[in-house]
């Protein structure tokens, strides 16, 4: 199989990995201190994030980083939308003008 | 200026602190990875990776940075600061330009100036839209 298109399937999986992972980390981060749930949270993100690792050292060696890094901004969309949804963060267009300018430009750096 | 002292000194340290180690880390894992002979058994790839220090480099870095992530994220939105650490991205491809002698064309150029435009639009808005730490 192509390397870079493997590769690319990597950077997906590990994208959705990270935002899971960083929902978690976030609800652990708000909840009350010493609690269940934060622990709770804390390991489910950390678990997500250990994952995640393997995934990309498998996509570090099919990609250049300078091109793998950058895909992985996809995650910005997926946790700008989970954050909006599931923490109920107030995302203005502002917002979504940023996220959509980092998507713009870091695929512009990962195809350049 | 206006927009720099809305936000609390500690959430932008944590936030420049988040990037200096997220290039850190991106740099030594290619590196180490790189190193790793190309096997078949995937156990002979791993004992390879754990015998280097520069592994252990990054695990250490790792949770320095999810510690101070933590605290970041008590205080600001996940949509706000997660796309901040966008600007790793910038040093990343300069650095592995640099060091790794990866070759940046102008389109990559061009990509870092819309990166460094999206960045300046989430950072002038406000930090935190709900609640933050339940203490």
């Amino acid at each position: 199989m192509n390397h870079r298109l493997l590769g690319v399937a990597f950077v997906l999986c590990s994208t959705l990995l990270e935002a899971i992972g960083q929902l978690s980390l976030k609800s652990s981060a708000t909840a009350s201190d010493g609690s269940r749930r934060k622990f709770t949270w804390f390991a489910a993100g950390v678990g997500c994030l250990a994952l995640e690792a393997v995934v990309w050292s498998c996509v570090l060696r099919l990609l250049e980083v300078s091109i793998a890094f950058p895909m992985s901004s996809l995650t910005f969309v997926v946790v700008t939308l989970l954050s909006a949804l599931y923490l109920r963060e107030r995302v203005n267009r502002q917002r979504w003008l940023g996220v959509g300018l980092i998507l713009g430009g870091t695929a512009m750096v990962g195809l350049g | 200026m206006k927009a720099i002292h809305k936000v609390p000194l500690g959430v932008c340290i944590g936030l420049a602190f988040a990037i200096i180690l997220d290039t850190a880390v991106q740099l030594c894992w290619k590196v180490a990875v790189s190193r790793v002979p190309d096997t078949d058994g995937v156990l002979e790839m791993v004992a390879s990776l754990v015998r280097q220090p520069l592994f252990w480099g990054v695990i250490v870095m790792f949770l320095t940075q999810l510690a101070n992530w933590i605290k970041v994220l008590g205080r600001a939105d996940l949509s706000y600061a997660q796309p901040i650490t966008s600007l790793s991205y910038i040093s990343v491809c300069i650095l592995s330009a640099f060091f790794l002698h990866e070759v940046v064309s102008w389109q990559q150029y061009a990509g870092i100036i819309l990166i460094l435009a999206g960045v300046w639009f989430i950072s002038r808005g406000e930090h935190q839209t709900v609640g933050g730490t339940v203490e």
